[in-house]
C-alpha cells in the first residue's frame, strides 16, 4: 500500500516560524513533525511515500535526501487550494487503496496499523479533542461516520477528524467531480461520499497532536521529548553534572561546570558552557553555542544559534540562526494574545523569536511576545509588543 | 573519465549494470555498453544516453558482466568505439578507463602478425593482447598484457571460458572493489556501488584483482598475493539522488549551509578560541613552513587562488598557486615549502602527478579532498577532508566552498602557530565562520531576485566578471561556472586589468558582473564600474548589504550579508553559482551534464 502525505501548506498561523519553512518542518525534539509521520508510516508495511509539496518545497526535499528504508517521491501542488486538490496531484502515482495523512500532525505507528488493517473500504482516524472550533467535528453511529462539520461555531460533539484516511482508488472520481465545482477540501469529499450511502468506518487514534500556534510547539515538545532515549557522545568535560534522560550529539562539547537536568536533547556540533544550566524539557539544535552562566528552561533552541553569557530563557522558542547578546532575559508569565480576533490567555509563556535575528546585550522581552524573522534589536531594549519581521529596534 | 562497472553475483547482471551505469554517467556519457556472459559472451553497445542502451538490450540472463560509459579520448563517438571491446575470437571482453600511450606501436605490431581491428580505440589492443597471451588462466594473461602497455589504465576483463571470474587492474586511473554478500563489484567510483554495498577496497598502483561471487584476491605487481583492508563508506546512496530538485547542481547549491557546517565540524572551538586538526596535520602545518605551493586543476585551482589571499593575509608567508599540469613539469620545488594539493575526487591525474613530483623532490605534501581513501590521501603526508558528501553535478559547487573553508581553517591554524594572528583575531574569525551557514541561507532565500537578473543576461553572447583582491579568483570561478553550464562565453578579470586589453571586447551587449566589497579597493572598483558604464554595458553588482552607494553606479544589485572581507567570499560564491545556474536553466542547457565535460578528470 502507498501513503500520500500532504505537506504543501504554509501554516500561516505559525508565522514567523513558517516564513522560511513549511509547517511540516517545524522541529519537535530536534526532528521535523513530518519525520514523525514518515517514521510511523514506514514501519507499517507501506512501500512508498508520496509527498505532496508546495510551499518552500526545497526545505523538505533537502532535509529528507538521506531518509532511509522507504521510497519517497514528490508531487507538486502549485497553488494551495485545499486538501482534496492536494491529494488529486498524487493521482498518477496511485493505482490501489491507499492512506492519506497530513504531514503536520504527529501520529503514532499503532494508529496507522489499525487504519491499514481495517476491513472497511473507507476508514478514518478520529480523536477526542476539547477545542473543536479549528477542526472538522465528526458525528458517528456505532463506529460508522455520519457527518463531518467543518470548524463549528459552538462546541458540538466529542470527536474531531484527524484528516487521516484509508481510501480506495475510486475516491478520485469523487474528488474530480467536486474540484470541478470549485470545492477543494477533503472533508467535503468525505461528506459527499457519506451522502451517497457509503460506509466510512471510524477508528480512534492513540496519539495525535497538532500544532496550531507558535506556543503549541513548547507543549508538544514537552511531551515528545520524553520519547527520546538518552545517549551521549561528544566531549563532556570534568565537572559536568548530568541528571535524567539527556541526549548529546556528536562533536558537541559540554564545558566544565555545566548542570543539565533531563529530559534534555542537545544536537551535534554545539558548545555549551562553561557553567551553563539547562533544565527540563529543553531541546537545543545543531551547531549552537550557549555561553557561560546561561539558564535555559523548558525551551526550544534550534540550529545555528548563539546565546551569549548570563542569558535567561524559559518557556521560549529561539528558531534557527539567532544571535543573542549578553544578559538576554525572557520574562515568563501570563499573557493574553490576540489571535484571529480571539483572545487567548496563556499562563506560562516566555518569548518566541523568528529566524536569523540579531539581538544586542541586555535586552528584556515580556511574556508572550513574538519577534519576527531577521529583526535587529539594539542593546538595552525592553520589548513589550510583537515585532514584525525584518524590523530594526533602535 | 569513463565510468567502469563489473558485477559478479546472484542478481541479473543486466539490471545491476544498467543501474550502476546510470549512477556513473556523470563521468562521461557519449556512449555506453555492457557485456554479459550467459553461456556465450554477449555485448551490447549504443551511442547516447544509458536509457537508450537500456531499451536496446533484449532479455538476457547471466549474473556476471561488465559495463562502461564512455567519454571519448581515442576514436570518434561510434558504436564500434564504445566499450566493451572484444578480442578477435570473441571470447574476451575488456572495459577501460585511461589512455594507452604506446597503443599505436602495439597495434602496428599486431597488424603485422595478421590481427585486424574493428575500432579506433586504444582499448581494443588490450583485448587482442589478452587473447594472444591466454593460456588457460585469465589472470596470467592480464598480467602479461599489462607488462606490454604503457600509460594510464583501469581495466576490467572477463572471458567466456572462465565465466566465474572478473579481473581488474589499474595504473594511475582509479579502480575500487565493492564487497557484497555473495556478490562483488569492481568500479571506477564509489557512487556507482552505494546502492548495493558500502564496503570497498581501493586498488593501488599496478595491482590486480580476481573477483568471483564470494572471493576477492588481490596481487601486487610482482604477482604476490596481498591482504588489503576494507574501507566503510559513510555516504548514503540517496546522497547521490536528486531528491526532488530539478538538477543535482541546484541540490548541491542548496546543500551548502549544511556542508559549510560539516567542513567546520569538530575543527573550531569558540569557547577555547582554537582551531583543531588531527595531530598529524597540526605537525605538518607547524613544520617551519616558509612558503606554500598550492597545486590543483579547474575549480580547485580557483579555490587555491582564494587560498593564496587568505594564507598570505593571515600568515604572512608567500603562496604560489600553480596549475597541477604545469607544476608537474615546470614548478619550482623548495624543500621548506609545503605543497597543498586540492582535488575533489582525490583522483585528478594531473594533480596526483604533481604530488608525486613534489614527494620526489622531498617536499612535505598535504591533500585537501572530498574522498576518503582516494589516491591523493594515500600518497601525501597528510590530508584534510572537506566532508561535503558526494558531488554529482559536473559543475563543482559545494566542494568549492568547502575547499575554501578548509584552506581558511588551515591558514588560521598556521597563523596561530606562527603567532601572526592573536588569539583575539582567531576568535573574531571563529565567530564570523559560524555566521556563514546563516548567511548562505539568506542568499538562497533571495534566489528569486537572482532569477530576475538572469533573465536580463541570458541572451548575451559574452559576459565579463570583475573583482579585485580575493574577488579576482571569484570572478574567474563565476565565469567558469557560467561558461561550463550555460555555454555563454564568459571571462573573469582583475578589475584593474580591464583597460589593459579586455576593454577592446566590451560592447553594449556585454554585461559585466562586478564583485564589490567594502575594502581598501572600494573606490577603485567604483571607478572601474564608471569606466565600464561609459561604454554602455549593463553592470550587475554583487555588493555588501550595507553599501548604500552602489545603487548609483550599477544597473542591478545583488546583496550579500556583511562579513569579514576574507569570509564574504563564501556568500559571494553562492550568488555566482545561482546566477550561473539560473542563466543555464533559462537557456534549457543540460546543467548536470554539460557537453564535452566529465566530473573527475582521470586522464592527463
Amino acid at each position: 500500500m502507498k501513503a500520500v502525505i500532504l505537506a504543501a501548506g504554509e501554516g500561516k498561523r505559525l508565522r514567523p516560524f513558517t516564513e522560511t519553512m513549511p509547517k511540516v518542518m517545524l522541529p519537535v525534539a530536534n526532528k521535523p513533525v513530518l519525520e514523525y509521520v514518515f517514521d510511523s508510516v514506514k514501519n507499517c508495511g507501506i512501500e512508498e511515500i508520496i509527498v505532496v509539496v508546495g510551499y518552500k518545497k526545497e526545505v523538505i526535499m533537502e532535509y529528507f535526501k538521506d531518509y532511509k528504508d522507504i521510497k519517497i517521491s514528490y508531487v507538486i501542488q502549485d497553488k494551495q487550494l485545499g486538501t482534496a486538490h492536494a491529494l488529486q496531484q498524487a493521482k498518477n502515482k496511485i493505482n490501489d487503496t491507499f492512506i492519506v495523512l497530513s504531514g503536520d500532525n504527529i501520529i503514532d505507528q499503532n494508529s496507522i496499523s489499525n487504519l491499514i488493517n481495517d476491513k472497511s473500504e473507507y476508514s478514518i482516524l478520529i480523536k477526542e479533542h476539547s477545542h473543536q472550533s479549528k477542526y472538522g467535528v465528526v458525528f458517528i453511529e456505532k463506529t460508522i461516520l455520519k457527518e463531518i462539520v467543518e470548524k463549528p461555531k459552538e462546541e458540538l460533539g466529542k470527536f474531531i477528524s484527524t484528516g487521516i484516511y484509508k481510501l480506495p482508488y475510486a475516491v478520485f472520481n469523487e474528488i474530480e467531480e467536486l474540484t470541478s465545482q470549485g470545492i477543494y477540501t477533503l472533508s467535503s469529499v468525505i461528506q459527499s461520499i457519506i451522502e451517497k450511502n457509503k460506509n466510512i468506518n471510524t477508528i480512534i487514534a492513540d496519539l495525535w497532536m497538532d500544532i496550531v500556534y507558535p506556543w503549541d510547539l513548547i507543549s508538544v515538545n514537552e511531551i515528545m521529548i520524553n520519547h527520546f532515549p538518552s545517549s551521549t557522545s561528544g566531549i563532556i568535560e570534568k565537572g559536568v553534572n548530568i541528571k535524567g534522560a539527556v541526549s548529546i550529539g556528536k562533536d558537541t562539547t559540554i564545558y566544565s561546570g555545566c548542570y543539565i537536568v533531563g529530559p534534555v536533547i542537545i544536537g551535534s556540533g554545539c558548545e555549551i558552557g562553561p557553567n551553563a544550566c539547562i533544565f527540563p524539557s529543553t531541546t537545543i539544535g545543531d551547531n549552537s553555542v550557549i555561553r557561560p552562566f546561561c539558564e535555559i528552561r523548558n525551551s526550544i533552541i534550534m540550529n545555528d544559534c548563539h546565546i551569549s553569557s548570563n542569558s535567561h530563557l524559559s518557556h521560549s522558542i529561539v528558531t534557527k540562526g539567532n544571535i543573542i547578546g549578553n544578559n538576554f532575559s525572557s520574562i515568563t508569565g501570563e499573557s493574553t494574545i490576540d489571535t484571529e480576533g480571539e483572545f487567548k490567555k496563556l499562563n506560562n509563556i516566555g518569548t518566541m523569536i523568528g529566524e536569523d535575528c540579531t539581538i544586542g546585550s541586555n535586552v528584556i522581552v515580556e511574556p508572550g511576545v513574538i519577534i519576527g524573522r531577521r529583526c535587529k534589536i539594539d542593546h538595552l531594549k525592553r520589548i513589550n509588543k510583537n515585532i514584525p519581521s525584518e524590523s530594526k529596534v533602535m | 573519465m569513463c565510468g567502469i562497472i563489473g558485477y559478479n553475483g546472484f542478481r541479473e547482471a543486466k539490471n545491476v549494470l544498467i543501474d550502476c551505469l546510470k549512477r556513473l554517467d556523470y563521468r562521461g556519457y557519449d556512449s555506453a555498453g555492457i557485456g554479459i556472459i550467459d553461456d556465450k559472451l554477449q555485448v551490447f553497445k549504443e551511442v547516447g544516453e544509458i536509457t537508450h542502451l537500456e531499451k536496446e538490450i533484449p532479455t538476457i540472463r547471466g549474473d556476471i558482466g561488465i559495463g562502461h560509459t564512455r567519454w571519448a579520448t581515442h576514436g570518434a563517438v561510434t558504436k564500434e568505439n564504445a566499450h566493451p571491446q572484444i578480442s578477435p575470437n570473441k571470447k574476451f571482453a575488456v572495459i577501460h578507463n585511461g589512455i594507452i600511450e604506446n597503443f599505436k606501436k602495439i597495434k602496428e605490431d599486431l597488424e603485422k602478425k595478421g590481427h585486424t581491428f574493428t575500432s579506433q580505440t586504444d582499448t581494443e589492443v588490450i583485448a587482442h593482447l589478452i587473447e594472444d597471451h591466454y593460456n588457460g588462466s585469465l589472470e596470467e594473461a592480464v598480467f602479461e598484457t599489462i607488462k606490454n602497455i604503457q600509460g594510464a589504465y583501469a581495466i576490467v576483463v572477463m572471458c567466456e571460458d572462465e565465466p566465474e571470474k572478473l579481473i581488474g587492474a589499474r595504473r594511475e586511473s582509479p579502480l575500487i572493489v565493492g564487497v557484497g554478500d555473495n556478490e562483488n563489484f569492481i568500479a571506477s567510483d564509489i557512487p556507482a556501488l552505494l546502492k548495493y554495498t558500502n564496503r570497498v577496497i581501493y586498488l593501488d598502483e599496478g595491482e590486480l584483482c580476481v573477483v568471483t561471487k564470494n572471493s576477492i584476491n588481490i596481487y601486487d605487481k610482482n604477482k604476490k598475493e596481498i591482504e588489503k583492508k576494507k574501507d566503510i563508506i559513510t555516504w548514503d546512496y540517496k546522497d547521490a539522488e536528486k531528491s526532488g530538485f530539478p538538477h543535482f547542481m541546484l541540490k548541491e547549491i542548496f546543500d551548502q549551509p549544511n556542508t559549510i557546517n560539516q567542513a567546520l565540524r569538530g575543527r573550531i572551538s569558540e569557547i577555547d578560541q582554537t582551531i583543531n586538526f588531527s595531530e598529524k596535520i597540526e605537525k605538518l602545518l607547524s613544520n617551519d613552513i616558509e612558503s606554500i605551493n598550492i597545486v590543483a586543476c579547474g575549480t580547485s585551482y580557483y579555490s587555491g587562488l582564494v587560498g593564496k589571499y587568505v594564507i598570505e593575509q593571515t600568515c604572512r608567508i608567500p603562496v604560489i598557486v600553480e596549475l597541477a599540469s604545469e607544476y608537474r613539469f615546470f614548478g619550482t620545488r623548495n624543500k621548506s615549502s609545503l605543497v597543498i594539493a586540492i582535488t575533489q575526487s582525490g583522483e585528478t591525474s594531473d594533480t596526483l602527478a604533481a604530488l608525486r613530483e613534489a614527494n620526489k623532490s622531498g617536499c612535505k605534501t598535504l591533500a585537501i579532498t572530498n574522498v576518503i581513501g582516494s589516491t591523493a590521501t594515500r600518497i601525501t603526508n597528510g590530508y584534510i577532508l572537506t566532508q561535503s558528501g558526494p558531488e554529482i553535478g559536473v559543475a563543482a559547487t559545494k566542494t568549492f566552498t568547502s575547499q575554501i573553508i578548509v584552506l581558511l581553517l588551515a591558514a588560521l591554524k598556521i597563523a596561530s602557530i606562527k603567532k601572526t594572528l592573536s588569539s583575539n583575531d582567531i576568535y573574531y574569525y571563529i565567530l564570523r565562520l559560524k555566521e556563514l551557514s546563516r548567511q548562505i541561507r539568506l542568499i538562497l532565500d533571495e534566489s528569486n531576485k537572482i532569477i530576475k537578473i538572469s533573465e536580463k543576461i541570458k541572451d548575451s553572447n559574452s559576459i565579463f566578471f570583475i573583482g579585485r583582491g580575493i574577488n579576482f579568483p571569484l570572478s574567474l570561478e563565476g565565469a567558469l561556472k557560467l561558461k561550463e553550464i550555460s555555454y555563454i562565453h564568459a571571462e573573469g578579470f582583475a578589475a584593474g586589468e580591464l583597460k589593459h586589453g579586455p576593454f577592446a571586447l566590451l560592447t553594449k551587449k556585454t554585461p559585466v558582473v562586478a564583485i564589490v566589497t567594502k575594502d581598501s579597493t572600494y573606490n577603485k572598483l567604483l571607478a572601474n564600474i564608471g569606466e565600464i558604464k561609459a561604454r554602455g554595458p549593463q553592470v550587475i553588482a554583487i555588493a555588501d548589504e550595507n553599501d548604500s552607494e552602489i545603487e548609483k553606479h550599477a544597473d542591478y544589485v545583488v546583496r550579500y550579508p556583511s562579513n569579514s572581507t576574507l569570509l564574504s567570499c563564501i556568500p559571494i560564491t553562492v550568488i555566482l553559482q545561482l546566477l550561473a545556474y539560473h542563466v543555464a536553466d533559462l537557456r534549457n542547457c543540460p546543467i548536470d551534464k554539460p557537453r564535452n565535460l566529465a566530473k573527475s578528470v582521470t586522464v592527463e
